[in-house]
């Protein structure tokens, strides 16, 4: 049985069943409790589990991050909302040299099992500061794990992997994906951390993306579709760990791969997945893997800038042509 | 405004022609569906019929040539008109496999043909983050740039737009210096992993290959038309040098003559291949008793050639049109007998079993260079006489390649007859996606034993070959032991 919500509704779902399910779990971050979530992705949870299970933080990113890494420390199971990610560059020691290191430093004495999680990536004309992809920050560091969905089943089912989970999760949502309705499974349904989905099937041409990237490349897909190129979109879901035999079986079934993300070319989780699939696939590549990326410039602020800036279809259709036609 | 006029798909399984005649010539005027040239597919010779009127400026396939789908064949256009760009482009390389027609991506005025005249070698900075080495001269190194002739006219060297992403090791059409490369100073070849691959699984020496691909890279679909020793496809037909290990072997072995592959004789190299390698054939064999069906077969013929008959035929179907073979006789006994026993008359899908409604039977017709199968429509449904004067007038087009595709597709069983070349009997290959074949042999003058005497009789061998995810050993011997009883009893294939 499934029913149709909306990916911050998914969201809730998992949140409030991990929270009924387990007394451990509990919400804190900006704006979460009374404001009722800023994208409302908490709404009604302040009312439902009261303020010593949902609550309001001041505007201080390293330290609820640092109180939150404590908690899990010592044996509670948190989730901590940042209003977008771009504010956990503050946060970012917390999360590099506590949540990251704890297990390893205390030699295996010690767990950090928490869920960080908020908006990732452009939203729409919020200016070069609060636009960043920082998946590509996080996903270098061992110890923790990444992932970003881009549908609200995955949303729903991964977020209760991530909250079970005994080591640090980190969630990358979409701001512009919080209204994206979809079909959920009811009930207990868990999405396995570290698993890819094929979202479509094709046959002439891979095309690798993640959260809102993967519906670009849907898009491109059903472009394509219509001049004869059957492209297959590879939603990576998981971004560590990485699902690199889902990636190598389909390259060696299209022998072209177009690997689609926001953020910067330089490094990064698209650079991973072309090392990956260059080392392990190399005999079924048929064309030099691409890349499309967000451009490599700070993000403007002009609409038709920003547009241009972020990874379109038409962009992730001409480098597919390429790798198909010229190669 | 002039176009260029690309080989169009005139088959739904074509990916190839060959232009065997123009009918218009350079200069003439061409109007909307003016027949413009033939050209031989996998499957028959098409007609190719113009879309747009116009003056025909210049012919780019010769009579002959082989020509991809989606290649260009010639140039329309306006008396006068200036066309040497479209030439250029024309002679340039294509990039999109022939499999995704729709792929072609804009082309920008690619390099021109070999003998066009070179442009001056100058430095550039398009693939400046350390791949080109200046020279002291201004010049560029044949290490890492290969000889200017194939390279595009400065012109096109404008600086790229986009990202560092959008660099490859081969750069873009219209990005930079596109369309150089080819075989480096070393000689080593231009293609993929995935092509390399697939040349060492299929025996295929890549060395000095020259491909379709922009700069004459190896393409994937290149690999198709390159023979097993042979490098490049253009140079197929000419005999290539055989491997050095070969030559020290046996220097004085006299080299074959090389045939050419003909659309129809690839087409058949590749079903046929498919057939036996991934079909499940086996093979029922049965003698059947034809003493009744040669003399039932004599009467049939004797009648109709009988003065009363022969003048009917005069006046409708000519006298030709009336004589019976043996092997329209079994056409009809196999269509009665997959009524009988439709599960013969099926096909196999991955995901069900097709039992056919119609009895559509191919029959084998040998033409000079192959075989085609021309297919006679809901056999069951009809007389022995209709079966035998559409059967006589598909062979005789089938031989002047004039059947259209849809006349030799979608039949549901087929017959193969070998009988006339004194074969005594065979197996045949299936006809995918047809779930069984039926391969008669000659009629065996032999004795027989009948109420304990030896006496003079007749046999004919037949061999039913079946897809055993269709036809299981029980359906096929029903199969045939139904056309036995029909056969022994012929009077039941007039009247069934």
């Amino acid at each position: 049985m499934t029913h149709s919500l909306r990916f911050r509704d998914a969201l809730r779902e998992a949140m409030i069943e991990e929270m009924d399910r387990d007394d451990r779990v509990f919400l804190m971050g900006e704006e979460v409790g009374h404001y009722q979530g800023a994208y409302k992705v908490s709404e009604g949870m302040l009312a439902k589990f009261g303020p010593r299970r949902v609550i309001d933080t001041p505007i201080a990113e390293a330290g609820f991050a640092g109180v939150g890494i404590g908690a899990a420390i010592v044996g509670l199971r948190p989730i901590v909302e940042f209003m977008t990610w771009n504010f956990s560059a503050v946060a970012f020691d917390q999360i590099l040299n506590n949540a990251a290191k704890m297990r390893q430093m205390s030699g295996g004495q010690l767990d950090c099992p928490i869920v960080f999680r908020g908006p990732n990536a452009s939203a729409r004309q919020v200016g070069s500061q609060h636009s960043h992809a920082m998946e590509h920050f996080y996903a270098h560091v061992p110890g923790l794990k990444v992932v970003a969905p881009a549908f609200p089943d995955d949303a729903k089912g991964l977020l209760k992997s991530a909250i079970r989970d005994d080591n640090p999760v980190l969630v990358m949502e979409s701001e512009t994906l919080y209204g994206v309705k979809g079909d959920v499974p009811e009930g207990d349904v868990l999405v396995p951390l570290g698993k890819a989905r094929i979202a479509r099937q094709g046959t002439h041409v891979t095309i690798a993306a993640y959260s809102r990237m993967t519906h670009v490349a849907l898009e491109a897909a059903a472009l394509l579709e219509s001049e004869g190129i059957a492209a297959e979109v590879i939603d990576l879901r998981s971004l560590r760990p990485l699902d690199e035999n889902t990636l190598v079986a389909s390259v060696e079934r299209t022998h072209r791969l177009v690997v689609v993300h926001e953020g910067w070319p330089y490094g990064g989780v698209g650079a991973e997945v072309v090392d990956r699939v260059q080392r392990l696939a190399f005999d079924a590549l048929a064309a030099p893997i691409l890349r499309v990326a967000t451009l490599d410039v700070p993000m403007p602020y002009s609409a038709n800038l920003e547009l241009a800036c972020i990874p379109q279809p038409e962009r992730v259709a001409a480098a597919v042509r390429r790798v198909v036609g010229e190669f | 405004m002039a176009k260029v006029l690309d080989m169009p798909k005139l088959s739904p399984t074509m990916e190839e022609g060959v232009l065997s005649a123009w009918h218009k010539n350079e200069g003439d005027e061409v109007a909307v569906d003016d027949l413009l040239a033939e050209v031989e597919t996998d499957k028959a010779t098409m007609e190719f019929r113009a879309f747009d009127k116009g003056t025909l400026l210049k012919i780019l396939a010769k009579p002959g040539a082989q020509v991809k789908l989606g290649q260009p064949v010639a140039i329309l256009g306006a008396p006068g008109e200036d066309i040497s760009a479209l030439v250029a482009q024309a002679a340039g390389p294509a990039f999109p496999p022939p499999s995704m027609p729709g792929a072609r991506p804009p082309t920008p005025a690619a390099p021109a043909a070999q003998d066009a005249p070179a442009p001056a070698r100058v430095p550039t900075d398009i693939r400046a983050s350390g791949v080109v080495e200046r020279r002291p001269g201004g010049g560029i190194s044949p290490e890492t740039i290969p000889p200017p002739e194939t390279s595009a006219p400065p012109a096109q060297r404008d600086p790229p737009v986009g990202s560092v992403l959008e660099r490859t090791a081969f750069p873009a059409p219209g990005f930079g210096d596109g369309g150089q490369a080819g075989p480096d100073a070393g000689g080593r070849v231009l293609a993929s992993p995935y092509v390399r691959k697939v040349a060492r699984e299929k025996g295929i020496d890549l060395q000095g290959a020259h491909g379709s691909g922009t700069g004459g890279r190896v393409l994937p679909t290149d690999l198709d038309t390159m023979s097993v020793q042979g490098a490049s496809p253009l140079a197929r037909i000419a005999p290539t040098a055989p491997p050095a290990g070969a030559a020290a072997r046996a220097p004085l072995l006299e080299e074959a003559e090389v045939r050419a592959l003909s659309p129809m004789r690839r087409t058949i190299a590749k079903r046929l291949t498919e057939s036996k390698t991934t079909v499940p054939h086996f093979y029922l064999r049965i003698d059947v008793d034809v003493a009744e069906l040669m003399k039932l077969r004599a009467d049939i013929n004797a009648e109709l050639a009988s003065p009363a008959s022969a003048g009917r035929a005069a006046n409708g179907g000519g006298a030709e049109a009336a004589k019976v073979s043996l092997n329209d006789l079994l056409i009809k006994a196999c269509a009665i007998a997959l009524v009988h026993v439709p599960e013969c008359n099926a096909s196999y899908s991955p995901d069900a079993i097709l039992v056919h409604r119609r009895v559509d039977i191919s029959v084998a017709v040998a033409i000079p260079d192959g075989l085609v199968t021309p297919v006679v429509r809901n056999a069951d449904r009809k007389s022995v006489a209709a079966i035998a004067s559409e059967v006589r007038d598909l062979a005789a087009r089938a031989r002047s390649r004039k059947l259209k595709p849809e006349e030799m597709s979608d039949g549901t069983f087929s017959i193969s007859n070998l009988g006339m070349f004194g074969i005594d009997e065979f197996a045949a290959v299936i006809n995918p996606p047809e779930g069984a074949i039926l391969a008669v042999g000659q009629v065996r003058d032999v004795p027989v034993v009948f109420d304990g005497q030896v006496v003079p009789g007749k046999r004919l061998a037949l061999t039913l070959s079946c897809d055993h995810r269709v036809v299981d050993g029980a359906i096929g011997a029903a199969f045939l032991a139904e056309l036995k009883r029909l056969v022994e009893h012929p009077l039941r294939v007039l009247a069934g």
